[in-house]
C-alpha cells in the first residue's frame, strides 16, 4: 500500500473527528438559531452511526439536505449575507463536511477550517470563558491533527498527546507578545452591515414601565473606575439622555445640535473617573452628572449629553471627568424656553388644571417645587415596579388614580406638573448609583440601577436636579427598591437619607465580586486592548509615534531570535542519544582516527576483526571497550550502571 | 525551462547525498516546506487577522496569534521527527524482469525520542508510514517496477513526515549505492531447443540430487518447494532444505547458437525460460553464451550464475 496520504479508516482518526466538532461547535450552539444548532448535532450523531455501521451517505442524498438547509438559512435570515446568516450557514457546512469525509484530505479540510469556526464564536462573545474555550478547542483541533498524521490513528494519542499540550503551552508565550506588539488599526478596514440587535438598557423614549422593565437585569451597563475622590452614592447620577418632547403618554429625546465651540459656563472640576461600557448598540455614552467636555470618539450636545459618532458594538472605554456647571450667567432662550415649556394639548387635562391651580397658592418657583415634593411625600404615593397599566392619559391615570409607579411615572409627572406650572423642566434618563468592588477597587453600574430624574430651570440658578423619587415616604417604599430609593439626592434633608457604601456582605457576594474583578481585568486590560493602550505603554517605554515601524522590525527580530532558540532546543533534544550509543559512536570515531576502517554501518563485531586485522596496538587498546559494548547490547537485559561506567572509562581510555 | 531547473536542483540534492549504505538525516539534507494544508491554514490565519482588526476583536487575534505560533512551532516539531534518524539501505535480491524488486529500507533511531509516521517510497507523493519508536529500528519495503533485465539503479528514495500536525512536511532523499539485479523475464520457447546432450559420459559421479536424502541446509531461493522442509517450517525453526544425493541421469548445454536465429531480447528470454525449466526438472546444465560458457551445473547458486549472466549479455 503505497499512498501519498494516511487512510481515515484507521482505527478512532472518525470518532475523534466528531469529538473535535462537537467542541468546536459548543459555543455557537448557544448563539445561532436553534434548527442549526438542532441540525449540525444531528449530523455528528448521524456520521458517528454510518461509522458504526460501516457505510456512507449517498451524495445526492447530502446534496439535497445541503440545498435544504442553505434555503432555511435563507428563509431565516431573509440573506445569506451579514454576520449571522454566514456564521449560521458557515456551521452547517462545516458539519456537513464531515459527512462526506473519506480521505485525509477531507479530514484535514475539516480540522483545519475548525481553526476559523472557533474563531466565528468570537463575535457573539468575549467573556473570559471564550479564552478557556479558545485553548480546549486548540487543543482538540491539534490532538485531532496528531491522530491523523500518525500511522496509528487515535491509539497513539496516549503516548503522543503530550505533543499537542507542550506544543500549545509553548505557543502562549509567542501569542502573548504578538498580541501586545502586534500593529492595531483604530478604525475598521471596511464598514461592516451592522446587525442590528436589541441592546439591553436605556432607550431614547420613555413611558410608563419601560425603565421598570430593566430593573430585572442584572447585567453590567457600565464600570466605574475613579482617579483621587470619589461622590456619594446619592450624587452618582449617570446622566445618559434628555427626554424633553412629550406627546401625552411618552416622552421622547429632541434633537440636538452638539456643542462645537468651547463651553463658556464657568464651572469646576468635582471628580475623574474612566468608564468602561458594555456595548448598548446605541449611540449615546454616559458620565458622571454635570456632564461637560465629552471623551475621545464623542460628542457633546447642547443639553449636556454624550453621543458617539458611532454606535458602542464593542466594549468602549473612556476618561473623563465630571464638573459643577454654573449656569446662573446663561439665561434659556426663546426657542429653549419653548421647548421646556412645551406640552401637548388634548391629554392629562385633568393634572394640568390642578397644577395651575396649586401654582396660585405657591407663586415662587422654589416654593412650588418644595410644595410638590412634600404633596407626594404625605399623600399615598407608593414606589413600585408593579403599578397598574395606565392606557391613555400617562400622567392623569398616575397622579389621581393609581398613585404607585417606577421612576419614570414620577419624573414624567413631575415634569409635566413643573411645565404646567410655568416652570422650564425636563427628563433626564440614565443610571443611579453604583455597587463597589472592594476587590478592584471600582464601581459596578447594572442594568437594574436603571433610573429616571428630572432638571428644572430656576431663573439665576440654571439647572437643578430634582429627583421626585427621593421624595416618596419609605414606608411606601415596595420592599426590593428600599435600597435603591433611599440612596438619592433627596435635596430637601427630610426626604432623603445619604447612604455610605457599605462592605460587602456574606461569602456568596464576597465571590461575586472577586469574579467580577477578574472578568473586569480581562474584559478592560485583555479584550479592550486597543491601538490607544498599545500607543500609551509604548510611550512609557519611550517608544514615541513616529517610531513605530521600529517596532515592527523589533517584533520580527524578537520572533526570529525566539525562533532560532526554541529551534537549537527542540532539534537538540532530537540528537540526544542514548549513553550507550553516545559512548559508542564516540569510540568508532576515535577508531577512524587511528586508521581504522569502520563506519557504524558495521556491527561490533566487524569493528574488532578489522581493528585486529589492522593494527595490534590499537587493538589492544580497544578490544576491552568493543567488548563490553558487545556485552551491553546483546547480553544484557538492563543497562547496568556499573558496567555503563566501565564502558565510558573504556572508551575514554582509547 | 521548468524540467531544466528540476535537472540542475536534482542534482545539486544528489550532491548533497550521495550513494551510500548508511545515511543520517541531519540539516545538511533534510528539507521543509508547509504543506497545502498548511498553506491553507495561513490563509485561514490571514483572514481570521484581517476580521479580528474589522471587527476589533481581540479573541479573534488571540486565536489567530495562537495559530501563528502553533504553525511556527510546528516547523520545529515537523524537522526534529525527521531528524538523526538513519537511513540503510539493503541489499535487494534478483528479480525477473517485470516483477517488482523489493528494496527494503531499515530505519534506525538511536535517540530517545519516538519518531511517528515517517514515510518510505519512491516519491514523496507514494510512500509507506511507519513509526520508529525511540532506540529502536523500522524497515520498510519499497516495490520497485522492473521491465529491463541488467542492472537496476535504485532510484532516489524519500523520507518524509508530515507528523505531527501536518502543516509542514519534512523530507529527505536517500540514494542507495546497491543495484538490482533484474533477470530476463522467461517466456517459453515455441519450437524444443536444440540441447547438446553429452549423455551420460560421467554418470557415476555423485552430484546433487533428488533421490537420497543427504543433509540440511538454509532454504535458498529457487530451491524447489518439494524439497523444503515443512515439518521444522511447521515449527517455525525456518525454512530448510533437504539435501539429496543423486546419480546424474542427464545434461544439457543450453547453447546460444539454438535461439541465435530469434530477435536479441526474445532468446534470451528463451535460454532464461530454459534454465529454470532444467532447474525445474532437477536437470544438469550448462550454459554457452557468445562471450561466456558456464559449465554444467545444478542448484539454486549454478540457476543465479546462468541467469546473471543472460542478465547481463
Amino acid at each position: 500500500m503505497n499512498v501519498k496520504e494516511l487512510p481515515i479508516t484507521r482505527s478512532g482518526v472518525i470518532p475523534l473527528l466528531i469529538i473535535v466538532q462537537a467542541i468546536v461547535l459548543l459555543p455557537l450552539w448557544f448563539f445561532i438559531p436553534s434548527w442549526i444548532s438542532a441540525t449540525t448535532i444531528a449530523i455528528l450523531l448521524g456520521k458517528y452511526y454510518m461509522y458504526r455501521q460501516g457505510v456512507h451517505a449517498p451524495r445526492w442524498i447530502l446534496l439535497v439536505v445541503v440545498l435544504l438547509c442553505v434555503g432555511g438559512v435563507f428563509l431565516q435570515f431573509k440573506t445569506l449575507n451579514g454576520r449571522d446568516a454566514g456564521i449560521g450557514l458557515i456551521s452547517l457546512m462545516y458539519a456537513f463536511k464531515l459527512l462526506e469525509a473519506r480521505s485525509y484530505r477531507d479530514a484535514s479540510l475539516i480540522l483545519f477550517i475548525s481553526f476559523f469556526i472557533v474563531v466565528t464564536a468570537f463575535f457573539y462573545s468575549e467573556a473570559i470563558w471564550m479564552g478557556v474555550y479558545l485553548l480546549i478547542a486548540v487543543l482538540a483541533i491539534l490532538l485531532g491533527l496528531v491522530a491523523l498524521n500518525s500511522p496509528q490513528g487515535a491509539q497513539g494519542i496516549g503516548s503522543l498527546g503530550k505533543l499537542s499540550g507542550v506544543t500549545l503551552l509553548q505557543a502562549i508565550p509567542i501569542m502573548v507578545l504578538l498580541f501586545f506588539f502586534f500593529p492595531r488599526s483604530s478604525t475598521p478596514l471596511w464598514s461592516m452591515p451592522t446587525d442590528t440587535q436589541a441592546g439591553s438598557g436605556i432607550d431614547d423614549t420613555m413611558s410608563p414601565g419601560s425603565i421598570g422593565a430593566l430593573h430585572t437585569f442584572d447585567d453590567i451597563a457600565f464600570r466605574v473606575d475613579f482617579d483621587g475622590e470619589v461622590p456619594a452614592r446619592s450624587e452618582m447620577y449617570w446622566r445618559g439622555l434628555v427626554l424633553s418632547e412629550f406627546d401625552g403618554f411618552t416622552w421622547f429625546k429632541d434633537q440636538h445640535s452638539p456643542i462645537r465651540q468651547e463651553l463658556d459656563l464657568p464651572m469646576t472640576q468635582t471628580y475623574q473617573y474612566r468608564i468602561q461600557m458594555e456595548p448598548n448598540n446605541r449611540n449615546w455614552i454616559f458620565g458622571l452628572e454635570d456632564l461637560a467636555e465629552a471623551p475621545d470618539g464623542a460628542y457633546l450636545f447642547s443639553d449636556f449629553t454624550w453621543n458617539r459618532r458611532r454606535q458602542t458594538t464593542q466594549r468602549f472605554i473612556y476618561s473623563a471627568t465630571a464638573y459643577d456647571i454654573d449656569f446662573s450667567q446663561k439665561p434659556l432662550s426663546e426657542l429653549q424656553l419653548d421647548r421646556y415649556l412645551q406640552l401637548p394639548t388634548g391629554s392629562n387635562e385633568d393634572t394640568r388644571e390642578w397644577a395651575q391651580e396649586q401654582r396660585q397658592n405657591h407663586p415662587s418657583n422654589e416654593a412650588f417645587i418644595r410644595w410638590i415634593l412634600s404633596y407626594i411625600h404625605q399623600n399615598e404615593f407608593y414606589y413600585t415596579l408593579s403599578p397598574p397599566v395606565i392606557e391613555i392619559d400617562s400622567v392623569d391615570g398616575f397622579w389621581f388614580d393609581s398613585q404607585q409607579g417606577y421612576c419614570e411615572h414620577y419624573a414624567g409627572a413631575f415634569v409635566y406638573i413643573m411645565r404646567a406650572a410655568g416652570i422650564p423642566a425636563r427628563v433626564v434618563t440614565g443610571y443611579q448609583g453604583a455597587e463597589y468592588n472592594p476587590y478592584g477597587d471600582y464601581y459596578i453600574v447594572r442594568q437594574s440601577d436603571a433610573h429616571a430624574w428630572t432638571e428644572v430651570w430656576l431663573d439665576g440658578e440654571g439647572w437643578r436636579r430634582i429627583d421626585p423619587t427621593a421624595a416618596i415616604h419609605p414606608s411606601r417604599v415596595e420592599e426590593d427598591l428600599r435600597g435603591d430609593a433611599s440612596s438619592r439626592d433627596g435635596w430637601m434633608e427630610e426626604f432623603g437619607a445619604d447612604v455610605g457604601f457599605e462592605a460587602p456582605e456574606g461569602l456568596l457576594q464576597n465571590l461575586a465580586l472577586r469574579w467580577d474583578a477578574i472578568q473586569s481585568f480581562w474584559s478592560e486590560t485583555v479584550m479592550g486592548y486597543s491601538q490607544d493602550m498599545q500607543f500609551g505603554w509604548l510611550r512609557k517605554l519611550g517608544i514615541e509615534r513616529h517610531q513605530y515601524r521600529y517596532l515592527g522590525y523589533g517584533l520580527l527580530a524578537t520572533i526570529i531570535l525566539a525562533g532560532l532558540i526554541f529551534g537549537y532546543f527542540v532539534l537538540r533534544s532530537a540528537q540526544r542519544l542514548e549513553p550507550v550509543t553516545k559512548h559508542y559512536l564516540l569510540l568508532l570515531k576515535k577508531l577512524e582516527k587511528l586508521g581504522i576502517p569502520c563506519d557504524r554501518t558495521m556491527g561490533p563485531k566487524d569493528v574488532l576483526q578489522v581493528t585486529r586485522a589492522t593494527s595490534q596496538k590499537t587493538y589492544a587498546k580497544a578490544a576491552p571497550a568493543l567488548k563490553t559494548y558487545i556485552a551491553l547490547r546483546y547480553q544484557q537485559e538492563a543497562i547496568d550502571s556499573t558496567m555503563l561506567k566501565r564502558f565510558k572509562q573504556q572508551v575514554s581510555r582509547v | 525551462m521548468l524540467s531544466a531547473i528540476k535537472k540542475s536542483f536534482f542534482s545539486w540534492v544528489d550532491k548533497r547525498s550521495p550513494r551510500q549504505s548508511a545515511t543520517v538525516l541531519r540539516q545538511k539534507n533534510i528539507y521543509i516546506l508547509p504543506t497545502r494544508y498548511g498553506w491553507l491554514m495561513l490563509g485561514i490565519l490571514v483572514l481570521i487577522l484581517i476580521a479580528s482588526t474589522n471587527y476589533q476583536n481581540n479573541m479573534g487575534f488571540m486565536a489567530g496569534f495562537v495559530l501563528l505560533a502553533v504553525g511556527f512551532l510546528s516547523l520545529f516539531y515537523t524537522f526534529r521527527n525527521l531528524k538523526g534518524i538513519e537511513v540503510r539501505c539493503l541489499k535487494s535480491a534478483p528479480v525477473f524482469a517485470s516483477n517488482d524488486a523489493i528494496v527494503t529500507v531499515q530505519l534506525f533511531n538511536t535517540t530517545q525520542s519516538q519518531r511517528v509516521g515517517i514515510g518510505l517510497g519512491l516519491s514523496k507523493k507514494s510512500v509507506r508510514y511507519v513509526d520508529v519508536a525511540a532506540e529502536s529500528k523500522s524497515s520498510v519495503q519499497v516495490n520497485l517496477a522492473t521491465n529491463k533485465r541488467g542492472l537496476l539503479d535504485v532510484p532516489r528514495l524519500a523520507c518524509t513526515t508530515m507528523f505531527p500536525f501536518g502543516i509542514f512536511e519534512a523530507w529527505s532523499w536517500v540514494r542507495s549505492p546497491y543495484q538490482v539485479l533484474v533477470y530476463p523475464k522467461p517466456i517459453p520457447c515455441p519450437e524444443p531447443l536444440v540441447a547438446s546432450n553429452r549423455g551420460i559420459e560421467d554418470g557415476n559421479t555423485r552430484e546433487k540430487g533428488a533421490e537420497d536424502f543427504h543433509s540440511l541446509r538454509d532454504y535458498q531461493a529457487g530451491d524447489p518447494i518439494k524439497q523444503v522442509m515443512w515439518k521444522a517450517y511447521a515449527r517455525e525453526r525456518g525454512l530448510y532444505s533437504k539435501e539429496f544425493e543423486d546419480y546424474v541421469g542427464e545434461q544439457q548445454t543450453l547453447s546460444w547458437d539454438s535461439v541465435a536465429h530469434y530477435e536479441k531480447e526474445l532468446a534470451i528470454s528463451y535460454l532464461a525460460d530454459a534454465v529454470l525449466s532444467a532447474e525445474e526438472s532437477q536437470q544438469h546444465y550448462g550454459l554457452e553464451l557468445p562471450q561466456q560458457t558456464i559449465a554444467t551445473g545444478q542448484g539454486a547458486e549454478h540457476m543465479h550464475s546462468c541467469l546473471k549472466a543472460l542478465a547481463l549479455m
